[in-house]
């Protein structure tokens, strides 16, 4: 008993004391355990709800991905918050083109009061953000969701505002209020100021893109010759390029509107009426030509829809388009007095035959007449000339056609001037004008050329030289090689002439065989020289006599003849001094 | 004796004609270009005008033209030869006073000779 007396009064505390250690224990345990089990939780909660926020921006992401409009993509957003916030009322305020616009969305029904304080709240925030105020009156709102019952009294206990900005410009703010105080946490916020950042960042990034392609659309439209000008479906112009305002003559820097251009077309083109068809018909329009003074265009009107994703097409409006068909008109004209000019020039001498050959044969003229042989010789001078035309236009039309052929040979340069100086000798002295050659000691004795086409090019240019110089006037056949790199060779015999081409008037870049005719005519107009060469568009010379009409295609040809040797070809001349045409052949 | 004056700068054109009228009735005389034409015109006073349109200097429709805006020099009919064969140019020429439009390559010289008998002959009814 003692024992157990003993052991019971010994041990009893110890027991006690074993017992409070265990309790305490697994209070302990349990306290922790619990603990832990809310940490875990709570941490459970925290990977749910990230996992949540990430899922909502993938999400929002891609709905807002393409979108360009501020307000669909505030849409969006408000429509996705109800999954991770509570709110009482959400809602967005955005500045549009006109005016600005609230749209609010209430989640659990509250008063008038309620809606207009946050109104007032989501308006000033947006003042604030943008430092601008804005017309009360002049609001476009919507309101949606659950009822508005006055009898509520409760208000705004909790609200915050995130600005979406675009561009580095605020253009809206986002807003969700709930009537408890002291409800959103930072986190909260923050998940919404990531929303709205990255549907903030994809549409600056857009816009980036759009901004840039607009800007290559409107650097082209503003430098294209054509005149351009589009209107909305109301007729409203919404672009107008330089050169439209130039075509219609108003100042760059200012506005048009259609009215302008009905003033201006007058009765020539109903511009109106043909914008009217083509966005109510949408079928495009070209106009004959249409002259504005003195300038002709070809005016254009286009029908402009854009297809929609969803299917259908909306009518944008039109595009008028002035094309300048002045320079074709000009073409044409030139072409056509070209082909009449080569028509009367055929015509002519081919007329002149058939008229002697008619004299004979009515016996007008007997064969032992004085007149039979004059008449004789008239009929061989126009078959001549006709039959020099006829080779000059197949000559031409080879060219043209890029089969003339050009057969180079070792031949000698001072040999064929030569043999041209002795061809025209008579008919220079026939006129009292002195041919002369001046052959340069530089001349190698052979050259690859083509001694028939270059004869055909000094025939040219003597003849034509012959043809504008008086009588006592002389005319010099010169020939040397030239470097370019070198200085103009100076031993060059040219005293009887006044117009002599310098080395930078030859235009060659190689050394080059150079052969110079000139003479002491009358000269070139300066503003004719540069289309001597060019087929249809001859300088009209006024030649010193009457013998001397010519197509001027002698020159085209010569022009086609060089360049087939990989020469350059040209002219100087002083109006009433001279002139000296030439070409070069490179070694 | 009628005078006729010839201006063209194709000679042989003149001298075809000259060869062609009946000897002793008519006077011709050449001129080679507008300018000259116009010179001739005041000086000779002729009877009929042939005149050519593509003409260096003063061209057929030019010739026409100073003739319109000057009421000094003489009134002369004007027939017009040339191988000009487009409608707008022979209407353009009509519309300007030309009595006829002649195109040279279409006509033989005889038809042309009857021509200037016509017009010769409705004159001198007029007169």
């Amino acid at each position: 008993m003692n024992i157990a007396l003993f052991s019971s009064a010994n041990w009893s505390p110890f027991l006690i004391l074993a017992v409070f250690v265990l309790a305490v224990l697994t209070f302990y345990l349990f306290f922790s355990l619990q603990k832990k089990e809310k940490e875990i939780t709570k941490e459970r909660e925290e990977t749910t709800r990230r996992l949540y926020e990430l899922a909502i921006l993938k999400e929002l992401g891609e709905r807002v991905g393409y979108s360009l409009d501020v307000e669909e993509i505030l849409q969006i957003i408000t429509g996705s918050l109800r999954q991770f916030i509570d709110y009482t009322a959400v809602g967005y305020v955005v500045i549009t083109s006109e005016k600005i616009k609230i749209n609010t969305h209430i989640e659990k029904s509250v008063s008038r009061h309620f809606l207009s304080e946050m109104k007032d709240r989501m308006i000033a925030s947006l003042s604030a953000l943008t430092d601008k105020t804005f017309d009360l009156e002049n609001i476009d709102e919507v309101v949606s969701g659950a009822i508005i019952i006055d009898e509520i009294k409760e208000n705004i206990g909790s609200l915050f505002n995130i600005p979406l900005v675009i561009d580095d410009m605020a253009v809206g703010v986002l807003t969700v209020a709930h009537i408890s105080s002291g409800l959103y946490k930072e986190e909260d916020m923050t998940i919404l100021y990531k929303i709205t950042g990255q549907a903030s960042e994809a549409v600056s990034r857009l816009q980036e893109v759009v901004k840039k392609e607009k800007g290559k659309l409107n650097a082209m439209v503003e430098s294209m010759g054509d005149g351009v000008l589009m209107v909305d479906s109301e007729y409203r112009v919404v672009v107008a390029n330089p050169a439209i305002k130039k075509i219609i003559k108003v100042d760059i820097s200012k506005d048009v509107s259609v009215f302008d251009f009905i003033d201006v077309l007058g009765g020539k083109f109903d511009i109106r009426g043909k914008l009217e068809e083509s966005v109510s018909k949408k079928i495009s329009y070209v106009s004959e030509r249409i002259n504005i003074d003195d300038v002709f265009f070809e005016v254009g009107v286009y029908p402009v829809s854009h297809s929609l994703t969803k299917g259908g097409n909306q009518m944008l409006g039109a595009v008028v388009v002035f094309h300048d068909i002045s320079k074709d008109i000009e073409l044409e004209r030139v072409r056509e007095e070209f082909t009449g000019m080569i028509v009367h020039e055929l015509r002519s001498p081919l007329d002149g035959i058939k008229k002697i050959i008619e004299l004979f044969v009515s016996g007008s003229i007997t064969a032992d007449s004085d007149k039979f042989k004059e008449y004789l010789n008239m009929a061989h001078q126009s078959s001549a000339s006709m039959l020099e035309l006829v080779n000059d236009i197949l000559d031409l039309s080879k060219l043209q056609a890029g089969k003339f052929e050009v057969n180079k040979e070792k031949a000698d340069i001072q040999e064929v001037i030569a043999n041209r100086i002795s061809f025209y000798k008579i008919s220079a002295d026939g006129r009292g004008v002195s041919l002369d050659a001046s052959l340069n000691k530089n001349l190698p004795e052979f050259l690859e050329f083509d001694p028939q086409a270059i004869k055909q090019i000094l025939n040219n240019f003597i003849s034509n030289a012959l043809k504008f110089t008086s009588k006592g006037g002389s005319i010099l056949v010169s020939a040397f090689i030239y470097n370019p790199k070198e200085p103009f060779p100076n031993d060059l015999d040219k005293q009887k002439i006044s117009v002599f081409p310098e080395g930078s008037d030859l235009n060659i870049k190689k050394t080059s065989l150079c052969v110079v005719v000139s003479d002491v005519g009358i000269g070139i107009p300066e503003d004719n020289i540069k289309d001597l060469f060019h087929t249809f568009k001859q300088a009209r010379l006024n030649p010193v006599d009457k013998e001397s009409k010519s197509t001027g295609l002698g020159l085209v040809i010569a022009k086609g003849i060089v360049e087939e040797h990989g020469g350059t070809i040209g002219v100087v001349s002083k109006e009433g001094m001279g002139s000296s045409f030439f070409f070069t052949i490179p070694l | 004796m009628k005078k006729i004056l010839v201006i063209d700068d194709d000679q042989f054109f003149s001298k075809t004609l000259e060869a062609a009228l009946p000897a002793g009735k008519y006077n011709l005389i050449s001129a080679e270009d507008g300018e000259m034409g116009l010179e001739k015109l005041k000086s000779e006073k002729p009877d009929l005008v042939i005149l050519d349109l593509m003409m260096p200097k003063l061209d057929g429709t030019a010739f026409l033209k100073k003739l319109q805006e000057s009421p000094e020099l003489p009134k002369v009919p004007i027939l017009v030869s040339s191988n000009l064969s487009s409608v707008k140019k022979i209407s353009d020429v009509m519309a300007m006073g030309a009595v006829g439009y002649v195109i040279k390559s279409d006509e033989s010289l005889q038809s042309i000779v009857q021509d200037i008998e016509r017009v010769l002959g409705e004159e001198t009814k007029k007169q």
